[in-house]
């Protein structure tokens, strides 16, 4: 990835105004710590930045937006960086605005079922803080004992709940928001319902921080569940548990998980792992619902019936947590096992409608195929949301331009059945080349016009989604 | 590249960045700031091993010591990557012998020859030399100068544990303080001097026996006792599905029902006029600090739990896992951090109101123990074999 930094970006007297505004012990501008933050979760992605800051209240984030406005310097928000589109890799340099000071919970309002925080929080303190009040927050992204809410917001994060619960974004009521003026503002709150104006805090899902530096969230919450319960079942082709899961569905049951692990998934586990999976399957099914004791019941009883009737076999439910536990190991297991067969992982997450998921996995096989690599696919059938994912040495010759061309033709496919090139992840610099192919020439001058209005000196996250 | 590398390449090319790693580090919960979490600190490995950062970068030299080397990261890692082999690899380059601080060079200088770890010993009461079938019992470096009491009474619960004088430093101490092939050479000594599988009292030097010599060799003291199924048991209700096999007929007959009587914590150091409550007066509350190194590299944690409620009303400190900062050379020489972490940890075990902390560890048991006797709790810390010995009865 080449770095264009804009003329004129003085290094060493950066490093003294940032100071002045968040205190020196909260700036960094070492080459160890630069080296640190040129990278997120996302591989193959790396650029420097030139300084990093830590603000601690939102008056100084407003300072320093402000300053790098005056001052034309990329900022770039960043909450723990567990995402994996390299959104938060500050390829042109400028300022990393690191939030994890800024890490308290504000209001756990049990009445109105909302919990007001700042953007740092931890997301799976959210849970836990919920969860005390009896409450859930559903949203649960694979790296939620790390990720922060702001960050999960900024690239609307989803998680194995999407088909039943939705994602971040249809938690999200309110926040406060510095724009790239350095202008502070409030949008939504604690309301359900609320029309005054237009669903700012709606576009900030997913802006990847191009739009503006949220400071503040209030998320709704839902009760808990009462009880969950986790079943498996294997299939002889990914076709049949297709299948499987449209009668599910038809039969009026939204599960709280359908997962599924297809051929080479199951392979590489097994010889990970070694957890007894059964190598001669083409995918497993695993299948949860959550709610009251005697509706769960009826459910996972018509959830396997349906895996049955599809040619399911070694359909199973478990007797208790820990059995659960047990049939989720093999979900839990796909990436460590499948990351150590080469050095480099590439997780995509190309989605289609769930009716499509088969056919998707079966064209994403043929191109794997064809450029001679290695690709498991897992995912969330219940939302089509798939997780191609790339083993490779980068160290042999070609390696990765033949990846560039797989995905791109992923991309492609996804699009042609009607999916879309990101269902959870993002767009960052991993996949801002492939965006137009989807959005189309005036959807993406749309977007170029409305960053200009938040941000008219573009300094906020630049070069990443439509600027 | 002509530079022979620092880093065995498929422990560096394991981690997949994911970030996972963050939220168990104890420094990046201090900081926040990437820099001092696993995943930074992987990437200033790479960018040392890549010359991106030359060696005395500062921030390297600051990271490389201000990781407390506790391994929280590796249980939690999807990717399984090894962060303690790393980061010996890493001091082994970053922290030449010249610019070891004072203290640091004495500690590795005294266990650095077996008959100067047998002269820390000499002034102590440790375990007495003793034929038996096995296991070979070690008596550690500062452990036998420190706190001999425990391998007496780790001998006293395995009868037939095997005690010999000839035995120097597992060389855990060289490993992770720069002296990574020392540190090896260390344990393949202790291995010939100990030919049989190693019983140890220490969590750390588990860990670092087990690295060096396999698994298969080395047990420590909760883990030998639950897997023979010789630990006390007459002290307590047994946790439901603790019931141990009852293998190894040489370490039957419980050492606690000997008919020796209780060992006073004042043996090890505790102050004197401490009256020790009797098990069939109270049954005192007990938390536990477990070591970093057996639980996160060994995988034992639930041994020692199951041994403590078994003669006391076990508590499960919040923060049990996580270390106290005590971690090896840390607390000597990075008191002020070494402190941070501590205080937090004393504030817990105040809140928790336990009679007891049980340490599995010689480092934990002295940093526990200064840090409590600081704030004048009434708490005490003392090693499980202590706790076993006495209340075991």
């Amino acid at each position: 990835m080449t770095t264009q930094r804009p003329a004129g970006l003085a290094g060493a007297g950066l490093a003294g105004e940032l100071a002045e505004i968040v205190g020196g012990d909260h700036v960094r501008t070492d080459a160890g710590a630069l080296e640190t933050f040129a990278r997120d979760a996302t591989p193959l992605h790396r650029a420097t930045p030139d300084a990093i800051c830590f603000p601690g209240e939102t008056r100084e984030v407003a300072a320093v937006i402000e300053l790098a406005a005056e001052r034309g310097i990329p900022v770039v928000p960043r909450g723990s960086g567990t995402n994996l589109c390299a959104a938060t890799v500050p390829h042109r340099g400028g300022i990393v605005l690191s939030l994890t000071r800024m890490n308290r919970l504000l209001e756990l309002d049990a009445a109105n079922m909302v919990a007001v925080c700042q953007p740092g929080v931890i997301t799976a303190r959210l849970g836990e803080a919920a969860a005390e009040r009896g409450l859930l927050y559903p949203p649960d992204p694979g790296s939620r004992a790390t990720s922060t809410i702001a960050g999960n917001v900024a690239t609307c994060a989803g998680g194995l709940r999407g088909l039943k619960y939705g994602v971040t974004r249809d938690y999200v009521l309110g926040c406060e928001v510095v724009i790239g003026t350095g202008e502070t503002l409030r949008c939504g709150g604690k309301l359900v319902k609320d029309v005054a104006g237009l669903d700012l805090t709606r576009l900030l899902c997913g802006s990847e921080g191009t739009l503006g530096v949220i400071t503040e969230l209030t998320v709704r919450l839902v009760p808990a569940a009462a009880a969950n319960a986790t079943g498996v079942a294997y299939f002889s082709d990914l076709a049949d548990a297709g299948r499987a899961v449209s009668q599910i569905l038809a039969a009026g049951v939204l599960p709280v998980t359908l997962e599924f692990l297809d051929h080479t998934c199951l392979e590489t586990v097994e010889e990970f792992a070694g957890i007894g999976l059964r190598t001669d399957a083409g995918a497993l099914l695993i299948f949860g619902q959550d709610g009251a004791a005697e509706a769960i019941a009826g459910d996972m009883s018509a959830m396997a019936e349906a895996c049955a009737q599809n040619n399911g076999f070694g359909v199973e439910i478990a007797d208790s947590d820990a059995d659960a536990q047990e049939l989720l190991e093999a979900r839990r297991a796909v990436l460590p096992s499948l990351s150590r067969r080469a050095p480099l992982t590439i997780l995509e997450d190309a989605s289609v409608p769930r009716a499509r998921l088969a056919e998707m996995v079966q064209r994403i096989d043929a191109i794997a195929a064809e450029h001679d690599l290695l690709i498991g696919t897992f995912g969330h059938a219940g939302d089509g949301n798939l997780h191609p994912t790339c083993v490779v040495d980068p160290a042999q010759d070609g390696v990765l331009q033949r990846v560039e061309q797989a995905f791109a033709q992923i991309f492609a496919a996804a699009l042609e059945l009607g999916g879309t090139i990101s269902g959870e992840h993002g767009i960052g610099l991993a996949k801002r080349d492939h965006l137009r192919s989807q959005l189309g020439d005036a959807h993406m001058r749309l977007l170029t016009r409305l960053k200009a209005a938040f941000d008219p000196a573009d300094i906020l996250n630049p070069g990443k989604l439509a600027s | 590249m002509s530079e022979p590398p620092i880093f065995t390449e498929e422990l560096l090319d394991r981690c997949i960045s994911c970030g996972f790693c963050l939220s168990a580090c104890p420094t990046y919960a201090l900081t926040g700031e990437e820099v001092s979490s696993p995943r930074g600190r992987i990437n200033l490995m790479r960018a040392l091993e890549e010359g991106r950062l030359p060696a005395d970068d500062p921030t390297l030299a600051e990271e490389s010591s201000f990781c407390l080397g506790c391994r929280a990261c590796e249980p939690v890692c999807p990717a399984g990557v090894q962060y303690g082999p790393l980061l010996e690899e890493w001091r082994a380059r970053q922290w030449p012998p010249r610019t070891r601080p004072l203290r640091l060079r004495g500690l590795l200088w005294a266990t650095n020859r077996r008959w100067r770890v047998r002269a820390l010993g000499l002034p102590r009461r440790h375990a007495r030399r003793r034929r038996g079938p096995g296991p070979w019992l070690m008596l550690g470096c500062f452990e036998r100068a420190l706190f001999p009491a425990v391998s007496r009474l780790a001998a006293r619960l395995v009868p037939g544990a095997r005690v010999v004088a000839r035995q120097g430093c597992c060389g855990a101490l060289h490993a992770h303080n720069g002296e990574l092939a020392r540190g090896h050479e260390l344990a393949r000594e202790l291995g010939e001097a100990l030919p049989g599988v190693i019983l140890t009292t220490s969590g750390g030097c588990a860990a670092h026996l087990a690295a060096v010599l396999g698994r298969d060799r080395v047990r420590e003291l909760s883990e030998w006792l639950v897997e023979s199924g010789a630990a006390a048991s007459s002290g307590g209700a047994r946790p439901d599905g603790a019931a141990a096999s009852t293998g190894a007929a040489a370490s039957t007959g419980a050492a606690a029902s000997t008919g020796e009587t209780g060992a006073r914590p004042s043996e090890t150091g505790a102050r004197p006029s401490e009256t020790w409550p009797r098990p069939s007066e109270t049954r005192p509350r007990v938390g536990l600090q477990d070591s970093c190194h057996l639980r996160n590299a060994n995988g034992v944690w639930r041994e020692p739990r199951e041994l403590i409620g078994r003669v006391a009303e076990y508590v499960e400190l919040p923060s049990a896992s996580r270390c106290c900062g005590a971690a090896g050379t840390y607390a000597l020489l990075r008191p002020r951090d070494s402190r941070v972490i501590l205080d937090a940890k004393l504030d817990e075990i105040a809140a928790a109101e336990v009679d007891y902390v049980v340490a599995v560890n010689p480092g934990c048991l002295r940093q526990l123990r200064q840090g409590l006797r600081r704030r004048g709790s009434a708490t005490r810390a003392i090693h499980l074999a202590e706790l076993l010995a006495t209340l075991g009865d």
